[in-house]
């Protein structure tokens, strides 16, 4: 049995742990919900060797044990799997899961023996899996199976998933499941990090529930209903203060689709419409490296929603769509009109405006000023500029109100943006984008890695451009998410679509066979 | 301000290290005469002149530390203005070389009234430098070559064809009577850039233009669209293009500037000192170039301001032979000071320990 004891973690004077009290016991599944923020991860970090607590004592068996590095935390037997993987792609399963302690013969390394080790672990867990496959070609599911492999292979006796179903399809999310049902028989003990709640519920057989670096509440799923836990998780009487609830250095890895459960007011569509025919995009067995064939009409004020496992054409799409990537053959019509040269400044020019999936990547220079990012795109344009000028007064402005509009803090135009939380980067560029009035937005996993209160926010924002009259297409990897927002959802799969669903069709599984590419007879 | 500082440390921390240096191989008192030598040599002789009241004590210094300071300041630009779009413009020595012939060549064969020559030759060595430059930003982006590769081997090649070729070939300058003449034709009255302290002093209108163009390009960086958008390039090129920048474009425009900035410190040295294109262009002022940009952190006033201070230590490091130091100790200070920046890092740890208990 492990406890964590009165574990208290500072990161720059901010809690993230206060006090947190926890024990795992052998043959459970323990349940760690909370927001992004709550502490959850960084708990789990502790137990991990990761973090060293600033106050109170982790216990094996009721032995007090200082745990420096993971290797440490390995060798008593606490394995985790994180959100994003630890992999070698070019290597085989089984080299991957003996990297690090491979089984030698004359100072040889044995696959031989290695992968007949693998093999037993495999057989005796349960796991299905060919541990001569190469890593870089199987799903992300069987991925996340050769990393509970890897663990299990060293005889953990603790497991901790952190946000495991965030890539997978729900297919692959109830075989996972059944694996931990499995591992806990066995009596391994088996934390899952997760902010879903209908997995929680289903998943536990004990929930420990974490607000603001605190545990709030340890329950049993027989006890209490989704509504019961969300409400623990979000201190609403907090947020009507109005306290900001700072997203710590200890930011839980990214995540999407905060208590999907909570049901969404949807405004009505079309409120104010474009006139007739404007901002219509549309594609006509367009091909390009990565997508095959793709016809699709994205119509003024409505959210079109495109759902598929990583890696199956969305990103593609979405670089299509804004520019960044030339298509071989068919046609990209916008407004009724073909477009034959489409760049990024084009698209821009256009009205059609992204909001990419990798912030640091695509959307913000981390190293310029939070104002000459809000600039970016619009640079040369007033209030940004004047003539060939920078227009200093006009962009402070605009950036002073756009960090007021959407709650960007801190308010300082002058900050490096690299020295925002991943939060209110996001609505930083969200503000940016939305604040040139789109006919067209391409929103890629808008949601990833924001806590509730962001999420909200930025949801809200995508119905009130849709009630403008944008057309705004939504790619997530979170299946709930893309059901919850859009109006109508195409599934890719291999780079094509397998099927299109409106809201009266919209059925969980049904999209799941589509995204794993199962046609339905 | 306080970006400046690192730099300003690692000059000052590296003109200590020599001075130990040769206070050590020699003695102190050797080392305090060889370098206060240096700094009169560098910025005027200012003893010499108050006890002489020779106005040339003063004069002749700056006219030599102002000659290599324009000439710094060209080149150093030249790497820095590159450096903003993220390219490392490692050219700056061919790109010289192109503009210091093209230069030598209008300078010498076309006749035209005086600022007019000058012009003609300072617009032709700024085009041949741009034109030299153009090849590696072509090959970068239409065969995705790097850029130092190209370059580096690009310096190779004009040195190859000018050094070895033409100015011995074609471009030899005739013979007059039984004296055969190194390098090319002398340049025309016309071309010679104006001096600006009498003819006691080399110091010539090459520095006004070095510190017009560090400022012009200073003020297109910080305040002109376009500028931002060359620093956007350079700190990200996917954002950039992601969120409309031509990124060819900037590069295009960057390297073409970078060459047209190696090609003027080319007309500099060549209109204001040479006076022709001689045999061999002496110090490899390309390559300080580097040591500039970086010394100076990419900043248009920073390159002018470290330009001329070692356009003064070189030219006062010969005087450093009259106290038995060898010349090189300013290229050595030079050399130090850019590792010290190098290690930023260091100094940022410094500062900040400093600053912040």
């Amino acid at each position: 049995m492990i406890e964590l004891r009165h574990i208290t973690k500072r990161f720059n004077g901010v809690a993230a742990l206060e006090d947190v009290s926890l024990e795992v016991k052998p043959g459970e599944r323990l349940a760690l919900i909370g927001e992004n923020g709550a502490g959850k991860s960084s708990l789990m970090n502790v137990l991990y060797g990761l973090y060293q607590p600033d106050q109170g004592e982790v216990c094996f068996d009721g032995q007090v044990v200082k745990v420096k590095t993971p290797a440490e935390a390995l060798a008593r037997g606490v394995g985790m799997v994180h959100q994003h993987f630890t992999l070698v792609p070019t290597l085989t399963v089984t080299e991957n899961v003996v990297l690090g302690h491979e089984p030698t013969k004359a100072g040889r390394l044995d696959l031989v023996r290695a992968r007949k080790e693998v093999d037993d672990t495999c057989a005796k867990f349960g796991f299905q899996l060919d541990t001569g496959a190469v890593v870089r070609e199987l799903s992300v599911g069987s991925q996340q199976k050769v990393e509970i492999v890897k663990a299990l292979h060293r005889g953990v006796k603790t497991l901790i998933l952190d946000e495991p179903t965030a890539v997978l399809t729900p297919q692959e999310a109830d075989e996972l499941f059944a694996v931990t049902r499995r591992l806990s028989d066995e009596g391994l003990a088996v934390v899952l990090i997760s902010h879903k709640l209908k997995e929680v519920m289903a998943f536990s057989t004990r929930i420990a529930v974490m607000r603001r670096g605190k545990k709030v509440a340890e329950v049993v799923p027989g006890e209490t209903s989704p509504e019961h836990l969300a409400q623990l998780m979000i201190s609403l009487s907090s947020r009507e203060r109005g306290e900001g609830r700072g997203e710590g250095p200890n930011q839980a890895p990214p995540s999407s689709g905060a208590v999907p459960d909570q049901p969404l007011t949807r405004p009505p569509a079309t409120l104010s419409p474009l006139p007739q025919g404007e901002g219509t995009l549309q594609l006509t067995h367009l091909t390009a490296q990565g997508l095959h064939d793709l016809t699709l009409t994205l119509h003024p004020g409505e959210i079109l929603g495109i759902a598929g496992v990583d890696g199956n054409g969305q990103r593609e799409l979405a670089e299509v769509l804004t520019g960044l990537r030339p298509w071989t053959s068919g046609t990209l019509t916008f407004e009724h009109a073909p477009i034959t040269r489409w760049t990024p400044h084009l698209a821009r020019a256009h009205g059609v405006t992204h909001i990419p999936e990798d912030r640091l990547r695509r959307a913000l220079i981390t190293d310029l000023t939070v104002e000459e990012n809000v600039s970016l795109g619009r640079h040369t344009q007033p209030p940004f500029a004047k003539g060939p000028l920078i227009d200093f007064p006009g962009r402070r402005a605009l950036t002073t109100s756009l960090l007021e509009t959407n709650d960007v803090r801190p308010r300082d135009p002058q900050l490096r943006a690299g020295g925002l939380s991943g939060g209110n980067q996001q609505k930083l560029v969200v503000g940016r984008e939305l604040d040139s009035n789109p006919k067209v937005l391409i929103v890629v996993q808008p949601t990833r890695g924001l806590d509730i209160a962001a999420v909200a926010a930025v949801r809200a924002q995508l119905f009130t451009q849709r009630a403008r009259g944008c057309a705004v297409l939504l790619i997530s990897l979170d299946l709930d998410e893309v059901l919850e927002l859009s109006d109508r959802v195409l599934v890719m799969y291999a780079g094509r679509i397998t099927g299109e669903f409106t809201r009266a069709q919209f059925d969980e599984r049904v999209l799941g066979r589509r995204m794993l590419g199962v046609v339905d007879a | 301000m306080r970006k400046a500082l690192p730099s300003i440390l690692s000059v000052i921390s590296a003109i200590l290290i020599c001075f130990i240096a040769a206070g050590l191989t020699r003695d102190f008192g050797t080392a305090l005469d060889a370098f206060t030598a240096m700094l009169w040599g560098a910025f005027g002789d200012w003893p010499k002149f108050l006890e002489t009241g020779a106005a040339t004590a003063i004069l002749r210094p700056l006219g030599e530390a102002g000659t290599k300071a324009a000439i710094l300041t060209f080149t150093g630009l030249s790497v820095a203005v590159a450096f903003r779009v993220g390219l490392f413009n490692i050219g700056a020595q061919g790109q010289l070389a192109v503009g210091a012939l093209a230069a030598a060549v209008v300078g010498a064969k076309l006749e035209a009234p005086g600022f007019l020559h000058i012009t003609l030759c300072l617009a032709a060595a700024a085009l041949g430098g741009a034109l030299y430059a153009l090849l590696p930003a072509i090959l970068k982006l239409k065969r995705g070559v790097h850029e130092v590769i190209s370059t580096i081997m690009l310096n190779w090649v004009a040195v190859s064809l000018i050094d070895n070729w033409l100015v011995i070939g074609p471009l030899r300058a005739a013979a007059s009577g039984d004296n055969s003449i190194s390098g090319t034709d002398q340049i025309h009255a016309t071309a010679e850039l104006p001096r600006l302290l009498g003819d006691s002093s080399r110091l010539n209108l090459g520095l006004v233009l070095a510190g017009v163009a560090a400022l012009a390009t200073w003020l297109f960086l910080t305040r002109f669209t376009r500028g931002f958008e060359w620093k956007a390039i350079g700190l990200s090129q996917d954002a950039a293009r992601a969120s409309g920048i031509d990124v060819d474009r900037g590069f295009l425009e960057a390297m073409l500037l970078a060459g047209a900035f190696a090609g003027l410190g080319g007309a500099v040295l060549i209109l204001g000192t040479e006076l022709k294109y001689p045999a061999t262009l002496g110090a490899p002022w390309g390559f300080d170039g580097i040591a500039m940009a970086l010394i100076g952190q990419g900043h248009p006033l920073g390159v002018l301001a470290v330009s001329t201070l070692f356009g003064g230590l070189r030219a006062g490091g010969t005087r450093m032979q009259l106290f038995g130091v060898h010349k090189s100790f300013p290229e050595l200070m030079q050399g130090l000071a850019l590792l010290l920046v190098a290690a930023k890092l260091m100094w940022e740890r410094l500062l900040r320990t400093r600053g912040t208990p």
